[in-house]
């Protein structure tokens, strides 16, 4: 199910660029474990949940990776737990690594999540009009990866058929692939310029053309755009108040708590689990849908 | 009115967003400065060949030249670290110059993202794969003439991919440059560079001559 990937992909793009810039640049705890958790839910939304466990298994070791190496490349803040090699190891620095893992780890979900919804239709759609030609390049080499791969698959099996095996040796694997890539580079640039014929035959770079496209900005969308703008306001303003400002060395700071942080806390909240809600929303009203047919 | 709009663009608002967010971001303001720099890098480049290329050939033999640096990584996957993109965008840009060299690298660090996954590195990894392509672009003559001229900037532009990568990543993770942190990452990476500065090498050794021929077949034959 994709609910949130139905938006417009203006929308889409403002969304994600939004919830990237605060978790990548707002060092505030709360907002960015928020970010974290958000991105981990929509994520799980998205993946078949036969796959949660391998995905799993690769973030949390990145996680600890990140987290405790930290205190090794870094030996700011006041309290020492231990020393090694004659160098401090300081609680700051181990709470600070922490962060930095919670913070790698959001950044990496969402753009992960990014990559599944903003499919290269819709980055083409959005690019298209302020950057024609260089999507047209884009859209081209889109589509030549398959057509290349096809007969990538079919020069190695002729050269399979008249008896030209790769062997296991290192040398070998690495000539039988140039040879094909060499027959493939020759072939493909020929097709290439043949497409540039026929594009010019049918009247390529002529005034007035229109391009094609699915998309149309509906009320819900407008509804998302404006929801997801003032939620970013709100938090950057908030930021640049300090009302959320949050320091790790030399000390670690205390947590703001009063009602105008924790409205802020809350609307950046509401912000990252925003496409987690859509997506559940979705599924329910398919569930429903099935259980009345 | 559109030049009102592109200047208010360049001297208001790019200033502004940079700035505003300096100050705004004062923990990042690195990370965010060098993202900014490194995104408004690739800005010329977009914006000259917007302006300049009305070639359908030449727009369509770019998408080709990527379309086959990302297959080459697909079809060099048993031999990890081995992926022959460097050497497809110099070889571009020895033939067709340093703006197509430019394109080619930047736009197969987009494709190729697009299957194995988008990031904040993407920018930093389509200005390193593109200034790659612009330099062999200047120094395309030598670099057809001379094979130790090219085996070496083969090796230096593996290794110095891999080193403009990691300064992004050492400060977004610190807010500071932590040289502790840079160095560790460039050892525990030393491996992979040695690997591209190896494998660029071969590749750029074997398939110069073969595809620059190629290349020249096809200049003279749809008279490019």
């Amino acid at each position: 199910m994709k609910a949130f990937g139905n938006y417009h992909p203006a929308v889409l793009m403002v969304y994600f660029l939004s919830v990237l810039l605060v978790a990548m640049f707002v060092t505030n705890p709360v907002l960015q474990l928020s970010a974290l958790s958000g991105g981990a839910l929509f994520a799980m939304a998205l993946e078949r949940p036969g796959n949660w466990a391998r995905d799993g298994a690769f973030y949390v070791p990145l996680f600890f990776m990140v987290a405790v190496t930290n205190p090794l490349f870094s030996h700011n803040g006041v309290t020492p737990l231990f020393f090694l090699n004659g160098n401090p190891v300081t609680l700051e620095a181990f709470v600070y690594g922490i962060a930095i893992g919670v913070m790698v780890i959001g950044v990496i979900l969402w753009c992960k999540c990014y990559s599944r919804i903003m499919t290269s239709d819709k980055f083409l759609y959005l690019f298209g009009r302020i950057i024609p030609k260089l999507s047209l390049v884009l859209s081209m080499a889109l589509r030549f990866i398959p057509m290349f791969k096809r007969q990538m698959h079919r020069v190695s099996r002729a050269r399979r058929a008249m008896g030209l095996y790769a062997a296991d040796s290192f040398t070998d694997k690495l000539k039988s692939r140039m040879s094909v890539f060499m027959a493939m580079i020759a072939w493909s640039l020929e097709n290439a310029m043949e497409t540039a014929a026929s594009m010019k035959a049918r009247g390529y770079g002529i005034k007035g053309r229109t391009n094609f496209s699915l998309f149309r900005f509906t009320a819900r969308d407008g509804v998302l755009l404006s929801v997801c703008i003032l939620l970013l306001g709100v938090t950057l303003v908030g930021t640049a108040m300090g009302e959320m400002a949050f320091y790790y060395y030399p000390r670690i700071s205390h947590l703001n708590v009063t009602p105008l942080a924790l409205f802020l806390y809350g609307a950046f909240g509401i912000l990252s689990f925003l496409p987690f809600f859509v997506e559940i929303k979705g599924a329910l009203i398919w569930k429903y849908y099935v259980w009345k047919m | 009115m559109k030049k009102w709009l592109s200047c208010g663009i360049f001297f208001v608002v790019i200033p502004a967003v940079v700035i505003g967010g300096a100050v705004l971001f004062q923990e990042k303001q690195y990370a965010w400065i060098t993202l900014w720099v490194t995104v408004l890098s690739c800005v010329p480049f977009f914006f000259r060949f917007e302006k300049k290329e009305n070639n359908a050939k030449r727009l369509i033999l770019i998408a080709a030249m990527t379309a086959l640096s990302v297959v080459g990584r697909i079809l060099f996957m048993p031999l990890p670290g081995f992926k022959p993109v460097t050497a497809m965008v110099v070889i571009t840009a020895m033939y067709f110059g340093g703006e197509a060299g430019f394109m080619t690298g930047a736009l197969s660090a987009v494709i190729s993202n697009f299957s194995f996954g988008q990031g904040p590195w993407t920018p930093f990894q389509m200005l390193s794969w593109g200034l790659i392509g612009f330099a062999a672009g200047l120094l395309a003559e030598p670099l057809k003439k001379n094979r130790v001229l090219l085996a070496v900037f083969g090796a230096l532009s593996g290794a110095v991919y891999s080193f403009l990568m990691d300064i992004w990543t050492v400060l977004w993770a610190d807010g500071t440059f932590n040289g502790a942190r840079y160095a560790a990452a460039l050892v525990s990476a030393a491996q992979f560079t040695l690997i591209y500065a190896v494998s660029n090498v071969i590749f750029l050794l074997l398939l110069a001559k073969p595809i620059g021929s190629i290349l020249e077949r096809i200049r003279t034959k749809y008279a490019l």
